[in-house]
This record gives C-alpha cells, structure tokens and sequence, in this order.
C-alpha cells in the first residue's frame, strides 16, 4: 500500500519537478479504478536526480521484483543511467518515468498536466486527456479497461460549447 | 461537481461516451460520488480502499482453509 499523505507533500516540499500520472492522477479525477502504487513523470535535469534521490532516500528505495542480494545504489548515477525504474519503498511502491508513452518526455508531460492541491500541497496531475491518450497508446488490456471510464468522465465534465 | 456533470452521468446520451461506459459495465453512479468529493478526498477513499485490501488479502493468509470431514 502506498503512503500517498506522506510521499506527495514530502516530494513537493523537496523541491522534486513531477507530474502524477497513472492510477493515482485517475483517482483524483473522479475514477474509481483501484491502484496501489504511485506512478510519477520525473525531470530529468540534473538538479532534479538529485532532489529525487534525497527525497526517497530515507524511504530505502529498491528495484521492485529484482533478485534478492542484487546490488542497488540509489543515487543520482544511477538515475541518470536509467530511465524509468519500478521501487518499492518503506512507503509503498513507487515507478518513476522519465517518458510517458504517448506525450514524451517531462516538458510534454507537465503541459499535459493541470494543478490540484493535494494533502496540502500543490502539485501537478497529468489531465484526463492526457490520460486518455497514455491509456490509448500504452493500449495493454489493462490499460484498456480503464478508457471508458476516463472517457465518461471526461464527457460529464466538458464544458458547454 | 456541476449538476449538469451529474445529470450527463444520471441520464447518458444516447451514442455517449458515458452511455458506451455504461454498457461497458461502468457503475456511473460511482462516478457520481466520486465527482462530488474534491480531488484530495478521492485519494484518500483510495487509500482507505488500499487498506481494506491489505487487510483482506493479510486474512487470507492467515486463515487456512477449512477442510471437511
């Protein structure tokens, strides 16, 4: 189970540039799908590896499913020569994306984002169009279920023309 | 949430996306609820949610399995 109260004030206090995306952005827009990880779309300068690194460090981040005894050192080397990685933290599972299938990169990313105050701080969540074009082109059947309820979702809140 | 949210769910368009989600098996009157609550309130039902989970999947692995006679 992840600790969301704790990791998004902690992120946003640290300073971190990311947008939420995945099942958590789609429970804040009104889904009732059921996740349990947080997934975050992370800058990739190299001021930002570092606030990512102190910001979890406390938390032990390791790679999910990854063979017992593999070595892991969670710093901003690593970061850097990795792109996205699947953790599990004494918070919960957390998967840091450097792209997003479908938008790209940070930049594409966050203008595809809208601002909600969240446990007390703002951050950014990745829109319900954005949403939806991540869950179209990831296109795995997962993914799949998720689109008419986004869609719905996106139809009952458009705004008259 | 604006009640003109709230009746597009309550009352989908024929040929809608909500009506497609509805066919589809979308409960919309979750939906609903969900739209009433402000996004903060929407993760922490999430992760009320995740608790229960955790705590129903604990008790599955604690409790054997009842076996007959």
């Amino acid at each position: 189970m992840i600790d969301l109260e704790t990791l998004i004030p902690r992120l946003v206090n640290d300073g971190v540039e990311f947008v939420i995306i995945g099942g958590v952005a789609a429970t804040a827009h009104g889904s009732a799908y059921i996740t349990e990880d947080l997934d975050i779309c992370y800058a990739r300068n190299a001021p930002n590896l570092e606030r990512v690194v102190a910001s979890l460090a406390p938390f032990h981040p390791r790679l999910r499913g990854a063979p017992e005894g593999l070595p892991f050192l969670w710093d901003a080397k690593t970061l850097q020569q990795g792109l996205n990685f699947t953790l599990r933290t004494d918070l919960g599972d957390v998967d840091l994306l450097g792209e997003v299938a479908g938008l790209g990169a940070f930049e594409q990313v966050r203008a595809a984002a809208v601002r909600a105050t969240l446990f007390g701080v703002e951050c950014a969540v990745l829109s319900l169009d954005g949403l939806i074009i991540t869950k179209r082109t990831a296109g795995r059947r997962k993914d799949m279920l998720i689109l008419p309820e986004l869609e719905a979702l996106r139809e009952a809140q458009r705004k008259p023309d | 949430m604006t009640s003109e949210a709230e009746h597009r769910l309550l009352h989908p368009a024929p040929g809608s996306a909500i009506e497609a989600a509805q066919k589809f098996g979308i409960d919309l009157t979750l939906l609903v609820e969900r739209l009433r609550m402000t996004p903060e309130e929407r993760l922490r039902a999430l992760q009320q949610a995740m608790r229960v989970f955790a705590q129903i999947r604990g008790a599955a692995r604690v409790t054997p399995e009842r076996t007959h006679d």
